[in-house]
């Protein structure tokens, strides 16, 4: 296994399943997982604890420079930015929106794409705008693996459907079928 | 177009020494992404640049403007306002003068923030607010204190919060109109600050990077909210610092909710709720 982080993008739609990935993962999860997800403007807080209820994975809102440590989850904080600095690190911005949205999925899975590289296994979920589509792409570009979610199975197609159509993506799975992937890693 | 990392230090160095501003220890993925931006927006190659950046003090003072973030609400983070105006703030009240620094002010909402809850509370009159940053064109802009409003409209979501409920009693309410504050004006789409708060603050023009303290007071508060995330871990150690060294004993600084301080520092101030006080 030479991979070295997963970075999972999502908006409506997609707590669910990363609620269940979440639940699905082995607590000894050699990667460190990245998790950059739209919330409505309103719900600033109790998304990371409501996630954590059933995670097997310790999951937190990082603060800036943060180490990545295998085995957590790192959820883009409400109202910042979320990068990949080389050398492990989380950088955190207040840049203006990207795509209307910060955090911006498409930020945070192009600066993962750099600092890992080929090393990097990205997974678009449920949404409804084209946020992560351009990002995917990135990953791709540097050699990841890229994983869309059925968009037949997603609750809102756009996120999903977007990213299909900019880039030939190597899975498109559904939610059991991601978790199988991940499970095997 | 893709900015290459010899490009980007290429354009640090230039601005380096040709130039008062140094950006080399400013955190990279940001700022790259804001060169890959001013070359788009003024339709630049790296190379056009540079000789621009050596040739044309004026450009350099815009390119310094475009370069640095300067985003910023009213009230963000309704927790931190509330930290402060009933257990931060309320310390200070027997103090005869109270002295505050907004250090990378930006466009000035937090410091228009910080009066309303001061006024609230009663301290707005014994208290020097002080605001800087290394941007003379955003300062002008919290000079003026007008906003968009309709882009804006979460403000009046957290002047709600803050202003007029109290977290730690929700049967409580106080009725204190906008009107108090500020006019909003729906055919022009502004939010206009009163008089009274516009000609408080003390406002100056100060980099971080380089500068000591050119204010000439010491500190109960400093406000430094997101603007550390934008530099790297030695920049940060000589702002904390900077700042450590100008506050009063009992003196406390407030980062950004997702900010935190590293390193040596770390053990010279004292975290208590959302406030780092020196130790």
């Amino acid at each position: 296994m030479n991979y070295k982080a997963v970075i999972i993008g999502g908006s409506a739609g997609s707590f669910q399943i990363v609620t269940r990935i979440l639940n699905s993962l082995n607590p000894n999860f050699p990667l460190p997982v990245l998790l950059c997800l739209h919330r409505l403007k309103h719900v600033r807080s109790g998304f990371v604890e409501a996630l954590s209820l059933k995670s097997n994975i310790p999951i937190s809102e990082p603060y800036d420079k943060d180490q990545l440590k295998p085995g957590n989850a790192y959820l883009a904080p409400a109202n910042y930015h979320m990068f990949v600095e080389l050398a492990n690190r989380i950088a955190l911005s207040t840049d203006e929106p990207v795509n209307h949205s910060r955090p911006s999925i498409d930020l945070s899975f192009v600066t993962a794409a750099n600092a890992y590289r080929d090393k990097l296994i990205g997974i678009i979920l449920s949404g409804a705008n084209r946020d992560g589509a351009f990002g995917l792409k990135k990953v791709v570009d540097n050699g990841g693996l890229s994983i869309v979610q059925d968009p037949q199975e997603s609750e809102v197609k756009t996120m999903p459907t977007s990213a299909l159509q900019l880039t030939k993506v190597d899975y498109v799975y559904t939610t059991d079928q991601i978790i199988r992937f991940l499970q095997k890693l | 177009m893709t900015v290459t990392d010899q490009d980007f230090q290429l354009f640090i160095f230039a601005l380096k020494t040709s130039s008062k501003y140094d950006f080399s220890e400013y955190s990279e993925k940001s700022l790259k992404r804001r060169l890959t931006k001013i070359l788009a927006d003024n339709k630049l190659n790296i190379k056009l640049l540079l000789n621009k950046i050596k040739t044309d003090p004026e450009f350099v003072e815009q390119i310094v403007k475009e370069v640095t973030v300067n985003t910023t609400e009213l009230f963000r983070d309704p927790q931190v306002w509330h930290a402060l105006r009933y257990t931060i703030l309320p310390k200070l009240r027997n103090n005869s003068v109270i002295n505050i620094w907004h250090a990378g002010c930006s466009t000035g909402q937090e410091v228009y923030s910080m009066m309303i809850v001061l006024n609230e509370i009663g301290l707005l009159d014994k208290t020097k607010i002080y605001a800087t940053d290394i941007n003379t064109d955003v300062i002008e802009q919290a000079q003026k204190g007008e906003y968009k409003y309709r882009f804006n409209i979460g403000y009046l979501d957290n002047f709600d919060k803050v202003i007029k409920e109290n977290p730690y009693n929700y049967e409580e309410y106080y009725d204190v109109p906008y009107e108090k504050y500020f006019s909003i004006n729906k055919a022009t789409d502004t939010i206009q600050m009163h008089d009274f708060l516009r000609n408080k603050p003390i406002y100056k023009k100060h980099d971080l990077v380089k500068e000591n303290n050119t204010l000439f007071v010491k500190f109960d508060i400093i406000l430094c909210r997101n603007v550390i995330i934008y530099f790297n871990y030695n920049l940060q150690g000589r702002v904390f610092d900077l700042y450590h060294r100008n506050l009063y004993d009992n003196g406390c600084l407030i980062l950004g909710m997702h900010e935190t301080i590293l390193g040596s520092y770390s053990v010279k101030f004292q975290k208590k709720g959302h406030a780092y006080y020196k130790a």
